[in-house]
């Protein structure tokens, strides 16, 4: 599959669930679950390239999941979904190293374009990693 | 209000009251103390006086009595009884004493010891009377020296009686005088003091010696003689009383003279006396009540005034509590509806999702072989879609309108910022008939200042020009930069009923409203004039009734520091 792998966080079931079935629908991988701390397990069973985090969930909130993704898996890239109120920690979350945010509720097409943008960054990310691996490969050989 | 009135008027007369007492108490103590200070050198000053012309002309009358013993005593001794008792020799000394005493003689006599004349000289035939008898001649026979005491006799005139004895037993004769009382009575009663003043002698009866000018006679005797306000007690030196006699408080300088025979007596009626103290007390009563009379006029005008800065002070305190409840309020209404807006979002954002889900389904389904009423279900759901959407654009201006009502100062975009407001107006302005139209510069600068309180101002403006439109009309917003370039101006005008002339100076104040009871606070104008203010700018106000009212800010591109 060349499309995005995509995990979908959020602690509210029939929102997450409706939100992947679409996603779905578009032929793109997704999968979805209700916590961070269910996102950070899942993230160390399977790889993932786009996390869609609500910022505002009980427990583990978005943020905290962020700093731990960042710290496990930093290639991967976050999306926040965020309640207008919480902007602010949005932009924190930016800081933390998140691709973007987006205001719930928000339009499919609007969330996937950015996933799609996150999947770009990351793909050219890994493959200057790849080859700057295959230079040090190289580099190494003569010596 | 009423109370509070009342509470005004009650501090303006408490404080009226003691500016008054302490002024007056202090100017009574110098007035009195001065006015006591005063009474009394006046008082020592008049005693001082009175008792001068008493030393003085007691001297004077002991002098002339003196004088015209010595000079008598000098005839007997040089002149023996045969001599004298000569008509012509008797005549040669009486006319020399008179022209040493000035005519103060009125005869001379010589006299043996039965009382017969020896010789006379004068203007009666006196030759053949006897004063064997008279009480006079014995006492002269016992004291060799006898003074009378003034009567008018049979000549009407006052004067009195001198008689010296020479010699011894059968031998012995008397010179006897008789001296016009004038000469000295008028020295007496010349003595002018004021308007009462007098000097004037009485004998040890009380008979005056000499004529009073206040009344009476010579030889009369003194009302108040049997009195005990007149006191005929020997003693030396001068005694000075205040006595009261009908009615009269006078003040009498009292000395005894010729051997306690006499007294000379120089009195004035203390009214008199003091006059010149009691004009000096009304005049001081004058310039203290006047003195009183602007100290209250000062202390009713400074109050007045201290009054109405209080009342200004306390009503501007309201206003600032007014404010912040205002704003507190303003602040938990947008607390609140943050927190219902954010929580709607999650089951809005739930119903879009399986709105498109379904949309999802339907768009499958149409590849396959289709629904019946597809378009139908097509329709629905676009609508349920459009309104989520609706539904998510008016939590969004909610949330963001209370996440900017934290004062920051920062650039503010002040069309956008308009925008913002007039969209949360537009719909219920749509309801009542109202437009909206925006004439905007599209270069406007930012505005550096608050943009929750700029908010605040704009909600409030736009909200009266809207109210202004009961049936509907057209607000117009226009924005522009100064020429000078160093503000923005924003104006809002509306189409509607415009403010009366009178009520157009009381706009921005305080608790002025001409909106129904309970409708309006009469705050929000004033608010909006302390905000505007505050960020550095003003705001003026433009109206004409029938037409329309414009409310025009002047922004400054940046408020100064520490302004707010």
């Amino acid at each position: 599959m060349n499309g995005p792998r995509i995990l979908i966080v959020d602690d509210e079931e029939r929102y997450r669930t409706t939100l992947t079935k679409r996603i779905l629908e578009r032929q793109l991988d997704a999968t979805s679950v209700g916590s961070g701390q269910e996102a950070l397990a899942e993230l160390k069973r399977k790889l993932y390239d786009v996390v869609v985090l609500d910022v505002k969930m009980p427990g583990l909130d978005g943020i905290e999941t962020l700093k731990e993704i960042k710290k496990t898996t930093p290639n991967v890239e976050v999306i926040l979904l965020t309640g207008h109120a919480s902007v602010d920690s949005a932009v924190d979350g930016m800081r933390l190293g998140a691709f973007d945010y987006l205001l719930k509720p928000c339009e499919l097409e609007i969330l996937l374009e950015k996933i799609n943008g996150a999947f770009g960054i990351k793909m050219s990310r890994d493959q200057r990693m790849r080859q700057a691996e295959i230079r040090s490969l190289i580099d190494r050989k003569p010596s | 209000m009423v109370s509070s009135k009342k509470a005004y008027r009650e501090l303006r007369r408490y404080i009226v009251i003691m500016l008054c007492v302490s002024a007056a108490i202090p100017l009574a103590f110098i007035g009195g103390g001065i006015y006591y200070e005063y009474q009394k050198s006046l008082s020592a000053k008049t005693e001082a006086q009175l008792t001068t012309i008493v030393l003085q002309h007691k001297g004077t009358i002991e002098l002339f009595l003196q004088d015209i013993r010595s000079a008598m005593k000098l005839v007997t001794a040089m002149q023996p009884r045969q001599e004298i008792s000569r008509q012509p020799v008797l005549e040669g000394v009486f006319q020399a004493l008179q022209r040493e005493y000035d005519h103060a003689f009125e005869d001379l006599g010589v006299i043996d010891t039965r009382g017969r004349h020896l010789a006379y000289v004068g203007p009666y035939d006196l030759l053949q009377r006897n004063y064997g008898e008279a009480l006079w001649f014995k006492e002269v026979l016992e004291k060799q020296v006898f003074i009378s005491d003034v009567f008018l006799g049979f000549r009407n005139v006052p004067h009195f009686i001198i008689a010296i004895k020479q010699g011894q037993g059968e031998d012995a004769w008397i010179l006897r005088a008789t001296i016009s009382a004038a000469k000295f009575g008028s020295v007496v009663e010349n003595v002018r003091l004021g308007n009462t003043g007098e000097a004037f002698i009485i004998n040890k009866d009380g008979r005056f010696q000499t004529r009073p000018r206040m009344g009476g006679n010579v030889m009369e005797v003194m009302q108040e003689a049997s009195s005990e306000s007149l006191d005929l007690s020997t003693f030396d030196g001068v005694r000075l009383r205040r006595v009261e006699h009908k009615d009269r408080e006078i003040l009498r300088t009292k000395t005894w003279i010729k051997e306690y025979q006499w007294m000379l007596i120089v009195q004035q009626d203390v009214d008199d006396a003091f006059a010149e103290l009691y004009t000096t007390r009304t005049r001081a009563i004058v310039v203290f009540v006047l003195g009183a009379l602007m100290v209250a006029a000062v202390a009713v005008a400074t109050t007045s005034l201290l009054v109405r800065k209080i009342e200004k002070a306390d009503q501007e305190k309201k206003l600032l509590d007014e404010q912040l409840i205002q704003s507190q309020k303003l602040a938990s209404i947008g607390e609140l509806s943050a927190g219902v807006a954010h929580e709607i979002n999650n089951p809005l954002a739930v119903i879009g999702e399986e709105a498109g889900w379904l949309q999802d389904l339907l768009k499958r389904n149409i590849k396959n072989a289709g629904l019946a009423d597809q378009p139908e279900f097509e329709d629905s759901l676009r609508e349920i879609v459009v309104q989520t959407g609706r539904c998510r654009e008016i939590t969004h201006k909610l949330l963001s309108f209370a996440r900017k009502m934290d004062s920051v100062i920062k650039d503010v975009p002040i069309n956008e910022l308009i925008d913002e407001v007039v969209g949360m107006r537009q719909r219920e302005a749509y309801l009542n008939n109202v437009t909206f139209e925006k004439e905007y510069d599209p270069d406007l600068p930012a505005v550096f200042s608050d943009p929750s309180l700029l908010r605040q101002v704009m909600l409030n403006i736009i909200n009266n020009a809207v109210d202004a439109l009961p049936k509907g009309g057209k607000v117009t917003i226009r924005t522009s930069p100064t020429e000078a370039g160093d503000s923005v101006l924003i104006a809002v005008s509306d189409t509607g009923i415009g403010i009366p002339r009178e009520n157009i100076t009381k706009i921005f104040d305080p608790f002025f409203t001409t909106k129904p009871q309970g409708k309006g606070t009469g705050l929000g104008l004033s608010i909006c004039h302390g905000i505007i203010q505050k960020l550095g700018g003003a705001i003026s106000v433009d109206s004409e009734v029938g037409k329309g009212t414009t409310f025009s800010i002047k922004l400054p591109l940046e408020i100064k520091k520490g302004a707010i």
